[in-house]
């Protein structure tokens, strides 16, 4: 099992009240496993990704990652585990405007310790597997959507990390470009990644094999997607 | 996260923001600059107070005949007090423990001519120790020696005003010039000495170099007085072996010439030393104001640096939550933000201390105030502006490493 989440509750302090977000979800991911997280806003799929990855804590209950009981890491172990496990690949690319493609890739591997010779080479092997090796010195603003969603998919995998957590991959990009990103997905999960996708469309879930409907804070249906959208 | 690449991004940053990085530098400029002007200006007073009182012996005693007007001085006469007198370097000498050398000299103000040309000078009559005690050095040919003193020869030594005047483009030594009614043969050359500017009690300030020097058993011989009630000699120095009893020796000799003069006041004794002392304190209190001005103004630059930190961890809130993301710990961002404020400190404090180097050349050139740059005030002025940009840095870095990743990676 890659992630074993039990009872999870988180709460968000408004003023002095408590108000509940996720309500006790249980829920368990298989290494390379492509599962969809959906349900509309205010369910408590942005919150439960935030966990997932390791940005937010839980209130209560436990979230194992690889048999590591998550919820009890401190802040510098929870960096540890953003920088060695996850992939972040968020609707709006969240790459830095300064800094160029190859870079970007590299920021993780910054973190990581790695040397610098080392880390150029594994950047550009990231940037090469998105198809992105002659845009390596490009800047962000000098790229296209579908490009920078690609600087950042490959800045997720650079690490080589448990799992790919991507937040509306496709929502800032025309349905052309989400396409090619959906497939770049797909093969990723080929190559034996496990991803997690959180959307609000359907049209998008359908790419992935698994799909979890989120509602008011619990899981109102987690079910294998039987008719695949497969792309040719 | 290494170090090297915080810095590579603190430079990056930098050069990115060119014109704001130098707003936030200002006041680091100025505060660092004022620094080393101010120590460079406090450092020239001191040497050129040091080189002063070098030239008249920091191990020395000075003991000056006083200036008189004619009736003090028949009063003083006719209280039975001969005035300085070779007697009273012989006293003196006998009596005060740990000197060194005592120098006798008798002055006299009256022209030197070489042919045709005459120059008002300084006739100083001195025994062959007066060299080495007070620092003359000689430019050719050489000093007054024991053989001149004791065969009471008829030589000078000059300064280097009056052989200037006398011989262009001539060998002075050998040559024959005439005091008073006697032709003394010049022997040596003195090195020009600085002007003596400022009167240090008794001794008043002068031109050096032109005086003509002499040998004292010459000129009590040769010579008239400048006036038949004129003291036999005008100055003793006193040479201790160290400047430790300098205090202690001038109360002894007070007391002895008191007694020889018959409780006549008409010497005074001057303590070069203690001179420099005091002055040193009194210029440590205006250097102490000076050093307090220059730090206002180095933490009035270390507030901007904050300042404008502060806007800049808002600013880039969302580039700390991406870097948070992607593994960057609570030190990381830290350390990131610190280094930034480091190295705009750290450069604020090198264009400070190039151009506190340069207003202390340009203080040198255009006023007569005398600049001298240490190497410690540059040290003490730059770690000055490297400790600013580590505590003025800490908040803000602090506040930047404190924001929740899952907040700010969605800040807008």
């Amino acid at each position: 099992m890659l992630i074993e989440i039990k009872d999870l509750k988180k709460n968000y302090l408004l003023g002095d009240v408590e108000i509940p977000v996720i309500h006790g979800i249980n829920l368990n991911i298989e290494k390379n496993e492509y599962v969809a997280i959906m349900g509309p806003s205010g369910s408590g799929k942005s919150t439960l990704m935030n966990i997932l990855g390791c940005l937010d804590t839980v209130s209560s209950g436990n979230y194992y990652f690889n048999e590591m009981d998550v919820s009890t890491l401190d802040d510098d172990a929870l960096s540890i585990m953003r920088n060695k496990e996850i992939g972040f690949i968020f609707q709006n690319f969240n790459l830095l405007p300064r800094l160029n493609a190859i870079q970007n890739v590299e920021l993780p591997l910054v973190y990581a310790g790695t040397p610098g010779a080392e880390r150029k080479e594994k950047a550009l092997r990231a940037l090469n597997r998105v198809g992105l090796s002659d845009r390596v010195n490009h800047k962000p603003a000098e790229l296209s959507g579908g490009q920078r969603q690609r600087v950042a998919i490959a800045r997720a995998l650079v690490t080589n990390p448990g799992i790919l957590l991507a937040d509306e991959p496709t929502g800032a990009l025309d349905s052309k470009t989400g396409v090619e990103i959906m497939r770049l997905f797909e093969e990723l999960h080929t190559e034996g990644n496990t991803i997690i996708l959180i959307t609000h469309e359907q049209e998008i879930a359908n790419y992935a094999h698994r799909n979890i409907y989120l509602k008011d804070g619990m899981i109102h249906s987690d079910k294998i997607n039987s008719d695949k959208t497969i792309i040719f | 996260m290494q170090y090297g690449e915080n810095v590579r991004l603190a430079l990056q940053g930098l050069t990115d923001h060119k014109f704001r990085s130098f707003l936030t530098m200002l006041g680091i400029i100025f505060g660092v600059a004022s620094v080393i002007t101010m120590l460079s200006i406090g450092e020239g007073a001191k040497r050129e107070a040091i080189a002063k009182y070098q030239d008249l012996g920091v191990n020395n005693i000075i003991i000056r005949e006083k200036t008189l007007s004619d009736e003090e001085l028949e009063e003083v006469r006719a209280k039975f007090s001969q005035g300085l007198s070779i007697q009273d370097a012989q006293v003196i000498s006998e009596i005060v423990p740990g000197v060194e050398r005592i120098a006798s000299q008798a002055e006299k103000n009256t022209d030197v001519k070489y042919n045709d040309k005459s120059i008002k000078s300084t006739i100083v009559g001195i025994t062959p120790d007066f060299q080495s005690m007070m620092n003359y050095k000689v430019q050719k040919g050489y000093f007054i020696n024991d053989k001149h003193y004791n065969e009471r020869l008829k030589v000078c030594v000059l300064g280097a005003g009056v052989a200037a005047g006398f011989f262009k483009g001539e060998d002075p030594i050998g040559k024959l010039v005439k005091i008073d009614d006697q032709w003394l043969e010049v022997v040596g050359v003195l090195e020009s000495k600085s002007l003596f500017t400022e009167t240090v009690g008794e001794l008043a300030a002068r031109d050096l170099n032109t005086d003509v020097f002499v040998p004292l058993s010459l000129f009590l011989n040769r010579f008239t007085r400048e006036n038949v009630l004129s003291s036999e000699i005008q100055q003793i120095t006193v040479q201790l072996k160290n400047s430790d009893k300098l205090v202690e020796a001038s109360k002894i000799i007070n007391e002895i010439l008191r007694r020889h003069h018959f409780n006549n006041d008409d010497y005074s004794i001057v303590i070069p030393y203690e001179l420099l002392k005091q002055e040193e304190k009194e210029r440590q209190i205006y250097n102490f104001l000076l050093g307090a001005i220059a730090a206002i103004s180095l933490l009035v630059g270390g507030i901007g640096i904050m300042n404008i930190m502060l806007a800049t961890v808002m600013e880039r809130t969302r580039e700390i939550g991406i870097r948070r993301s992607v593994g960057a710990r609570k030190i990381d961002i830290m350390s990131q933000f610190v280094t930034e404020s480091v190295v705009i400190s750290i450069t604020g404090g090198i264009i400070g201390v190039l151009t506190g180097i340069v207003l202390s050349l340009i203080v040198t050139l255009f006023t007569d105030i005398n600049t001298f740059i240490k190497p410690y005030s540059v040290f003490l002025a730059f770690s000055f502006s490297v400790i600013v940009g580590v505590s003025f840095g800490y908040l803000p870095a602090k506040n930047a490493a404190n924001l929740k990743p899952v907040d700010s990676i969605r800040y807008e």
